[in-house]
């Protein structure tokens, strides 16, 4: 009996082992669970119940110089479509290039055919605005703004029928003006994913709004604000419990542009008379140009113009496709580019007071030296010989005669002078002057124009050795404003401000100041002097002289008869192969105190004195507050 | 002076089993409690947890009272009652089914109790009876013949309802008392064969409910049908990982309160113990177990004889089985059964049975000298 209490106990014992064993399991299985891997299932566990909606800041609004505002936001009731939903989510993958069972698009319509009457959106538009950005596949897509309460109402009836819509109220940026000043304000839209990738942009997330050119870029930082949050508990359903904690966004700040509406409107509309005129003189090509105003104290720019042009509110709540396809087309002269910084062109005789300040500055010409033009100029042989535009010659020109009748022989002369003197005089003032390299504005996309020197020109033809050397026609062409030479109306008009001012190159801006929380001036610009070029006061005197003689009986008097204000300024007419024409005029007024400078380009307008000259009259009778009177000049010379 | 009356009771009460018991019942409630605070019927749950534990007083107090070895003689009429009751949900008007497994007596329209619980008690006590007739000495085919001559018509009939979990329970329950009974250690080589070889062809034959199936499959990966049968098992595990050392306290779970853990107040009661009390709550939960598991061995090696030390290894077997298979389901290292936790899982039929299964161990330690 002894061994058989023996034998039990040890059948005992093995049944407490199991249950040793099996208590065993479980405690190592909950040590791994719980104290290891605590942390991660922590997060599986809020992932579960909690839900991080963001609160949107509102953007802040672009305002001109005068306080009155150009970008606003409004309110407005949005259809949106979620595209995590089934049926969305099928036809998205079946209307994939490579799909396995693709649908046709008759299917398609038979799907979203009478959603798409409802919110009056086509099919392919409501597809393509659901399908972009795959990244973030739950976030509801706007399709369709500013419904009507019609449809609000219906597809709120018909919930059943379209489970894949419903209306939001969305903040969106709003337009008062119209596209006034369009190419300065820019436009917003959906961040991409390539600045989602750039580390100046962290903080943002996919489907933010932010700027995507011109200044709703520029001061992307300062309008964006800071987004709110709301952090929501919800159950297994995801029906909302209650509000964990919630972060009111802080709004993003205004500003106020140096802009200013009244002239911005004038200089618009002098520009789009100057295509109307280059049409009427036969230069029917003439579809696009450029102005700029600024103010020769402090760099402010008051109006820049662009043409052609577009209207931001196009890309409010997303551009559709086919509007973002006319805007990039090739036949559209692209609408979106903004001419004044991002276009560069030959300026042709409005830079012979560049030639002209270098000549006078590096000694190899004076006040006194004249030139006897006889329609053609032969000094570098009869072989290179190079006709003045007049082709009858101006007879003898001293040098405020030659600025004022354009005279292209006095310039070659100065040229030629300037090339056979050591040390690239020409290139060196003109860079001394802001040409050749941005100006620094406060806008996107900026371009740096191109000062022609010996290093450029070899560097520019490496694969074209006997293109390499440069020679005495490259200094006499760019003299005139010709040859390989480019500038920006931004440049210029930076070049004139300069010359107005008494020698001071003034960083330009558009960007007056950031508007604070209560009001107040956040942030100021200043006027900052960017370069000093050496100009003596005398020479300086002199090109006013020479400048003011061009409106007066020059080649910009037709442009300028009549004028109630002295104007300093200069014609030029661009070669460009293949191509009419560019028209220009740069000036200032008023020209015993110069307060601001004008620039005016019209490609393939024709020519400068009457294209660009009443367009440059016109902007500075608005600058003025005088009475825009638009004239009528016949002017053919440059 | 050791005759004083306090001592006379500790001879012939186990204070440790009550204690543990008692323990055990308390924090079972406290977690019904928290379990069930957010849903509509809170506090009637609780009452109901609470009347079971009293109604369970009673069996307890019965069983502890009677000589267990009087059962020996009802044997015969034990085994029919067992099979009447198993297949009593079956009885038109006196049947009711709940989540396609669990099976309800009920009367008037009114659920009394799931039979498939007290059938586990008798089925301990009739094995027992059998069991013990062989000496401790099981070795020829013809006794396991006999053995078995009384697990498979109640085995058959639960496996019938179909009740898998609870079948599962009576085969463990049995082989557990076949260790403490003697049975040749080459005969559980058989039976685990057998038993591979049944599942092979349970599975091919496709006898199981597709929901058995579905839980089956998503055992082996639980990335299959995340939102379905896979759903519970990731939920839990979530509830029990996320609880982290101390929990997130009491009442305080997200994956209970907000309904993300699905039977949580029966089945998945554990989950919601992990979760709020963490793995401190869980290391007390198996502390106790383990506690309770010792004092009953301690019982059964007192027993003065084979039946009782048989009962107690069927309720060890029983308790050990269901902890291991439930807590397991909720760690996803078992498949999911509607099996559930002794002590801790809401309802009063199970809750009745263990304290009938306390009662009847009281029984044989207070017999342990012999009468």
């Amino acid at each position: 009996m002894t061994t058989f209490r023996q034998e039990l106990k040890s059948r005992f014992a093995a049944l407490g082992i199991i249950v040793v064993l099996v208590l065993g399991v479980l405690l190592l299985r909950l040590w791994t669970m719980q104290v290891l891997q605590g942390k991660t299932f922590s997060a599986q566990a809020e992932d579960n119940h909690i839900r991080e909606l963001s609160i949107p800041a509102p953007r802040g609004r672009i305002l001109d110089r005068r306080g009155r505002v150009i970008v606003d936001n409004r309110a407005v009731l949005a259809v949106t479509v979620d595209p995590s939903d089934e049926t969305i989510r099928e036809i998205i993958a079946r209307t994939q290039p490579k799909a396995e069972e693709p649908m046709t698009p008759a299917q398609v319509q038979a799907k979203l055919g009478a959603f798409s009457k409802i919110v009056g959106v086509p099919v392919d538009e409501i597809l393509h605005r659901v399908r972009v950005s795959k990244l973030e596949a739950l976030r509801p897509r706007v399709v369709a703004l500013d419904v009507p309460m019609s449809v609000v109402s219906y597809l709120a009836e018909h919930e059943s029928r379209f489970p894949y819509a419903s209306v939001d109220v969305v903040a969106v940026r709003d337009y008062p003006l119209g596209a006034l000043a369009a190419h300065v304000i820019g436009y917003t839209g959906e961040i991409s994913e390539s600045q989602l990738a750039d580390p100046k942009m962290s903080g943002y997330q996919l489907g933010d709004i932010v700027g995507k050119a011109g200044a709703e870029a520029e001061f992307e930082a300062v309008l964006q604000g800071d987004k709110g949050y709301r952090r929501i508990q919800v159950d297994a359903l995801g029906r909302p419990k209650g509000v964990l904690e919630q972060r009111d966004p802080i709004p993003g700040r205004d500003i106020r542009l140096s802009i200013d509406i009244d002239v911005q409107r004038e200089t618009e509309k002098a520009l789009a008379q100057a295509l109307q005129d280059a049409h009427r003189q036969h230069f029917g090509k003439a579809r696009a140009g450029a102005a700029v105003a600024v103010d020769v104290t402090t760099g402010e720019v008051v109006a820049m113009a662009s043409a052609p042009t577009f209207d931001p509110s196009q890309f409010v709540g997303g551009i559709s496709a086919k509007d973002w396809k006319r805007l990039n087309d090739k036949s559209s002269e692209y609408p979106l580019n903004n001419r004044a910084i991002m276009a560069a062109y030959p300026p042709a005789s409005t830079f012979k007071v560049v030639t002209g300040l270098a000549g006078l500055q590096s000694g190899l010409i004076n006040q006194g030296f004249s030139w006897d033009c006889r329609g053609v100029w032969t000094e570098m042989g009869k072989e290179w010989k190079k006709y003045c535009w007049l082709r009858s010659g101006h007879g003898s020109l001293g040098f405020t005669g030659a600025i004022s009748n354009s005279c292209d022989s006095y310039f070659y002369e100065v040229g030629y002078k300037l090339y056979k003197a050591p040390g690239e005089k020409l290139q060196a003032f003109a860079r001394s002057i802001g040409l050749g390299k941005k100006s620094g504005i406060d806008l996107p996309g900026e371009v740096q124009g191109r000062v022609p020197d010996k290093a450029w020109k070899k560097q520019f033809n490496a694969d074209y050795p006997e293109w390499q050397t440069w020679l005495p026609g490259d200094t006499v062409n760019m003299a005139i404003g010709q040859g390989d030479m480019l500038v920006s109306p931004l440049q210029l008009v930076n070049v004139y401000a300069a010359v107005a001012n008494g020698g001071k190159v003034l960083q330009p801006h558009v960007l007056l100041q950031v508007v604070g929380a209560k009001g107040q001036a956040a942030k100021k610009a200043e006027t900052t002097v960017i370069a000093r070029p050496r100009i003596s006061q005398d020479n300086l005197s002199l090109m006013h002289t020479a400048l003011e003689r061009v409106t007066e009986d020059g080649t910009g008097r037709a442009a300028f008869r009549n004028f109630d204000l002295r104007v300093a300024g200069k014609t030029g007419t661009a070669q460009v192969a293949g191509k009419d024409d560019f028209a220009w005029f740069a000036g200032y007024a008023p020209a015993d105190q110069p307060k601001y400078a004008v620039v005016v380009v019209v490609e393939q307008g024709g020519h400068g004195g009457s294209v660009a000259g009443p367009a440059g009259r016109s902007i500075f009778a608005s600058l003025f507050g005088l009475k825009t009177e638009h004239v009528q000049a016949t002017d053919a010379s440059r | 002076m050791d005759r004083t009356p306090l001592k006379r009771v500790l001879k012939v009460i186990n204070v440790p089993l009550l204690l543990v018991a008692l323990a055990l019942i308390v924090y079972g409630v406290v977690m019904v409690s928290s379990a069930t605070a957010t849903m509509g019927a809170h506090g009637a749950m609780v009452k109901r947890q609470l009347l079971g534990v009293l109604i369970g007083l009673v069996p307890l107090a019965i069983a502890a009272a009677v000589d267990y070895q009087t059962l020996t003689h009802w044997v015969g009429p034990l085994a029919v009652v067992n099979a009447l009751l198993i297949i009593s949900p079956r009885i038109p008007g006196l049947g009711d089914k709940a989540n396609g497994a669990t099976s309800w007596l009920q009367f008037a329209g009114h659920r009394l109790f799931q039979p498939s619980e007290p059938a586990k008690l008798i089925l301990i006590v009739v094995m027992a009876a059998v069991i013990s007739q062989f000496k401790g000495r099981i070795e020829t085919s013809r006794d396991v013949g006999r053995v078995l001559a009384y697990l498979g018509p109640p085995l058959l009939l639960i496996l019938l309802q179909p009740d898998l979990g609870t079948g599962m329970v009576f085969v463990a329950i049995t082989m557990g008392m076949l260790l403490v009974g003697g049975l040749k250690p080459k005969w559980f080589l058989v039976f685990a064969i057998v038993g591979v070889v049944l599942v092979g062809v349970v599975l091919k034959a496709g006898v199981l409910q597709e929901y058995q199936m579905n839980r089956l499959l998503v055992f082996v990966d639980p990335s299959r049908d995340p939102a379905g049968a896979g759903y519970n098992l990731a939920q839990s595990k979530i509830a029990i990982g996320s609880g982290g050392i101390t929990g997130k306290g009491l009442g305080s779970g997200t994956q209970s309160n907000l309904n993300f853990l699905p039977e949580r107040h029966t089945d998945f009661i554990f989950a919601v113990l992990g979760e709020e009390l963490g793995f401190m709550g869980a290391v007390l939960l198996l502390g106790l177990y383990l506690g309770l598991l010792v004092a009953a061995l301690e019982v059964a090696a007192s027993s003065r004889d084979l039946f009782g030390a048989l009962i107690v290894a069927g309720f060890i077997s029983m308790w050990t089985f269901q902890i291991l298979v439930n807590v397991g389901m909720t760690v996803g290292i078992m498949p999911i059964t509607g099996i559930p936790l002794p002590f801790m899982s809401f309802g009063s039929s199970f809750m009745v049975t263990n304290l009938a299964g306390i009662g009847m161990l009281l029984s044989v330690w207070s017999r342990r000298y012999g009468a």
